[in-house]
């Protein structure tokens, strides 16, 4: 894996909030196809970082790359546009629109009526969501159900399958089993490996170890805004890993 | 028109009255501070009102000042006559929103020792300074006899269907002293021609559109309608329109009451067939005259009635008739 | 691993699909009610009569532009109370612009009447752009901004009136108002018209797409990479200019501008969009809905004078069937968990 260059590389970087050194020279990797799992306690700096890959913070030292090129987003869209997706905890989905609706949010298909006026293509972004939902094994019957009638893990499949229509680089998912059942936990689970299986870059972030070490290549832990280790799941165990979390 | 001249007689004694309190006042050393509190301020008959009051006070060298709401509703009127009453006038002239619900705020200003003069509407039965019931101490009612204005309104509109027919009423929102009574006097003065019956009174919320539907879905049920009252401005304008909507502007007569400048055109057109016009600025000046009568201690009558006039196409060009349509400045 | 199945069992589909149509079988109802009414005490019949029919139409149409407008506000999850006086304001305006265009600027009656028409409209792009303003980028929540704006318009709607209504003599404004080539009054031409674009913008445009978004989630939309300040702008910009329209067509009605022409539509502008099936927390209605609320509202006050009712019961049956209208919608929440809209 390490002769392949990483779809994304975390240089050496810091950021403090007023007199808080929130991160401070953080390094890893994230090659293709390859989940990288962040662990750390609160406040060990994983949201920090991610949100500073994802442009919702600058960071002040250091160098991120997104496929060898250094990157610096001002705003969440910016990173979007470049192939970075987000999918956050509480979803953001619209929960009123269907799911062909919520995978072109804000870049819906157009097409002409009559010939002249401007419409949305709601054919394409149901079809695109029927393919798309099927590339995850989920096979929707309803297109035009909002996704309010779904389960939470259906819901998150709804958020997976919009980072991988718009052929994300780089998924980043903080905390997607938080709010789910533990059958639901599973079927994200396996929504993971589809993404693997895409070639897709993958950040994990989760409270729950035995996702961690389900899902992850590799695990790499910080400890008050600095790496504390790197660790893969097969050699190591749970207790370890919380040792380098808590600092023995 | 012979109680037009009954009223004009009566205004001009109430004037010789305020004439003779020039004199009087000559000898006070103080300005009498005297405030005017229309039912709403955005509307022509209180502009014209308030015109009134201010001839008068020019005349009697008296301080008027002159606050009110845009629209009618008691819960803006009250706060505007605690802040009148804060300012402590000798007299407060008011047209009362309300005739159950402005009785205690009206007697806050009375236990202060202002003296109260209803004018255009009431509070309580309208009848005061009788020493009894909790609304009788106003100094005195100054209007339009509303019940009058509808009686003559009835015989006006009974002329123009030719006496028989069916008419019905229609009306802002009940519980207001003036168009309660236009109604009352409309029903009592209709009551004298057999051949005219008097259908449900429709109620429409000062909102015009309403009024017209209202015409419409009356005149689908009955064909022959022969004439409505519209006992306010919106009530007559939306009735007059409901029938222009049916196409039978001109047969269905409308009656309408009050008299903005633009009913002139109406009544040609034949919208109207015609309107009561009241007269709002004799309201205002015998309403201050006679409350500057009871500040300077002289008697005033309980009750002055005010005049109206007839107006139709055949008479709107007369200036004795013209001159009574409301202004706006 | 197995496939997970998303699917959507067809009996919720179908109470969907009632809950929606409910302002449609409302009226429907209503209708019968009516009818047999009129049949029983009078011998006449109550829809099957052309009168009728353009009477309830035309009498739906002002309170129907202004619910248009409203209609997506509401969707975006907010309210706009400022409408009735930016439709009193327009009305004058539009009086006012008539008579300066034909007095001053020498214009004939149609020209003059198009320039009070468009002066009227234009004068509501100030409160729309203001109430925009305040929501979007100064997070005043809407029940607030939209209440100031209420305040404001109605003053300058007085302001510009001489706190009395402004009579119009122009007969173009009156056959707008009034006139009904082939048995169609041209209010509800103009209605139909308003109704078809509203419906467009709404359904088939990203504006009404990502003011779906906005009402169901603002975070959503805004992750999404939807600018939700302008949109927020351009929903109740849009909503000023149907009152602004509302209020040109009320001037050629009355043939005057009154500036207090608005105030009593405004709830029922409101009622006919809960109605019509929008729920106040956003993010669902439609405007064929909203149509159908504004017909309701229309026959039920109709219907009470034609079958010669009581007034008051007519209060009593808007508020039931509002009341009734959201005992549904929160009913359909709680069995579905939400609504499509396409």
């Amino acid at each position: 894996m390490s002769e392949r260059q990483p779809i994304l590389s975390v240089r050496n970087v810091s950021k403090h909030f007023g007199g808080v050194q929130a991160l401070d020279k953080v390094s890893f990797d994230v090659f293709p196809g390859e989940v990288v799992a962040l662990a750390g306690d609160n406040g060990a700096g994983k949201s920090t970082v991610i949100k500073a890959i994802s442009g919702v913070y600058p960071y002040e030292d250091g160098d991120i790359f997104l496929d060898g090129k250094r990157i610096a987003f001002a705003t969440p869209q910016e990173a979007r546009d470049n192939g970075i997706e987000t999918i956050y905890q509480d979803l953001a989905l619209a929960d009123n629109l269907s799911i062909g609706a919520n995978i072109f949010l804000g870049r819906e298909p157009m097409k002409r009526l009559f010939g002249i006026l401007p419409a949305i293509d709601r054919k394409r972004m149901a079809e695109a969501a029927k393919e798309t939902m099927k590339r995850l094994d989920f096979h929707v019957d309803r297109l035009d159900a909002p996704v309010a009638a779904f389960s939470g893990g259906q819901r998150q499949a709804v958020a997976i399958g919009r980072a991988m229509y718009w052929n994300a680089r780089l998924v980043i998912m903080d905390e997607p089993t938080a709010a789910l059942g533990v059958p639901e936990q599973r079927k994200v689970i396996a929504l993971i490996q589809s993404l693997k299986a895409e070639g897709k870059g993958i950040i994990f972030i989760s409270h729950n170890l035995r996702d961690i070490f389900e899902v992850a290549d590799r695990i790499v832990v910080f400890r008050r805004g600095e790496n504390a280790g790197e660790r893969t799941p097969g050699t190591v165990s749970a207790d370890e890993i919380v040792r380098l979390m808590v600092g023995k | 028109m012979e109680r037009r001249s009954l009223i004009k007689m009566m205004g001009a004694a109430t004037a010789a009255a305020g004439t003779s309190l020039i004199a009087g006042k000559a000898s006070a050393a103080e300005k009498v501070t005297i405030a005017l509190i229309p039912g709403l301020t955005a509307d022509g008959f209180y502009v014209t009102m308030h015109k009134g009051a201010e001839a008068a006070a020019k005349a009697l060298g008296v301080d008027l000042i002159y606050q009110g709401a845009a629209e009618w509703n008691v819960s803006l009127q009250v706060p505007i006559l605690d802040a009148v009453i804060a300012k402590k006038p000798a007299a407060i002239l008011i047209a009362p929103n309300d005739k159950q619900q402005l009785i205690q705020p009206l007697k806050k200003a009375n236990d202060t020792g202002i003296a109260v003069v209803c004018v255009d509407t009431f509070i309580g039965n309208g009848v005061f300074q009788t020493g009894s019931g909790d609304a009788d101490f106003p100094i005195s009612y100054v209007a339009s006899d509303n019940v009058l204005g509808g009686r003559m309104a009835a015989r006006a509109l009974a002329k123009a269907i030719g006496e028989k027919g069916k008419v019905y009423v229609s009306n802002t929102i009940p519980n207001i002293s003036t168009t309660d009574q236009r109604e009352e006097g409309f029903k009592l003065e209709i009551k004298n021609y057999p051949n005219i019956e008097v259908l449900e009174t429709q109620f429409n919320g000062d909102d015009a559109n309403k009024a017209a539907a209202q015409f419409q879905a009356v005149l689908g049920r009955v064909p022959d309608l022969a004439g409505v009252f519209g006992a306010n401005l919106f009530s007559a304008a939306g009735a007059a329109n409901g029938a222009k909507q049916a196409g039978v502007a001109g047969k269905v007569k409308m009656a309408g009451f009050d008299a903005p400048e633009s009913i002139v055109a109406q009544l040609k057109d034949g919208t109207f067939e015609l309107t009561i016009a009241q007269h709002p600025a004799e309201i205002g000046y015998f309403g201050l005259v006679a409350a500057y009568a009871h500040v300077t201690g002289n008697p005033v009558p309980t009750a002055i009635g005010t005049g109206f006039t007839v107006m139709t196409a055949a008479n709107i060009d007369d200036p004795n008739v013209s001159r009574y349509l409301y202004k706006s400045e | 691993m197995a496939a997970p199945q998303l699917q959507v069992n067809a009996g919720k589909s179908i109470l969907i699909r009632i809950a929606e149509l409910r302002a449609w079988l409302f009226l429907i109802l209503l209708i019968v009610f009516f009818e047999s009414w009129a049949r029983a005490a009078y011998g006449m019949s109550f829809i099957v009569n052309l009168y009728n029919i353009q009477s309830i139409t035309v009498f739906a149409t002002v309170p129907l532009m202004l619910a248009l407008g409203q209609t997506f506000v509401i969707i975006s999850a907010g309210i706009d109370l400022s409408l009735g006086f930016v439709m009193g304001l327009s009305s004058v305006v539009a009086a006012h612009m008539a008579n300066i265009a034909a007095a001053q600027l020498g214009l004939g009656p149609f020209p003059a009447m198009m320039f009070g028409i468009l002066a009227g409209i234009v004068v509501t792009f100030i409160p729309g752009l203001v109430n925009g303003w305040l929501i979007a980028y100064l997070r005043v929540p809407p029940f607030i901004g939209t209440l100031g704006m209420y305040g404001v318009a109605r003053g300058s709607a007085y302001l510009a009136g001489g706190g009395m209504t402004v009579a119009v003599n122009n007969e173009w404004y009156s056959v707008i108002g009034n006139s009904r080539p082939f048995g169609i009054p041209v209010l509800v031409m103009i209605a139909v018209v308003a109704i078809i674009i509203m419906h467009y913008l709404l359904s088939q445009t990203r504006f009404g797409q990502h003011t779906y978004a906005l009402g169901a989630s603002k975070a959503a939309a805004s992750r999404a990479g939807i600018n939700i300040k302008m949109l927020t702008m351009r929903i109740y910009l849009l909503s000023g200019l149907t009152a602004g329209l509302a209020g040109a067509l009320y001037t050629g009605r009355f043939s005057a501008g009154a500036p207090q022409a608005g105030e009593p539509l405004l709830l029922d502008s409101i009622a006919a969009v809960v109605i019509g099936g929008a729920s106040l927390f956003g993010g669902s209605g439609t405007i064929w809905g909203t149509v159908a609320g504004a017909l309701v509202i229309a026959v039920i006050q109709y219907g009470l004078v034609f079958i010669d009712v009581e007034p008051f019961w007519q209060f009593i049956a808007v508020g039931t069937v509002i009341i009734i209208s959201v005992l549904v919608d929160q009913a359909q929440r709680r069995f579905i968990g939400g609504r499509q809209v396409e």
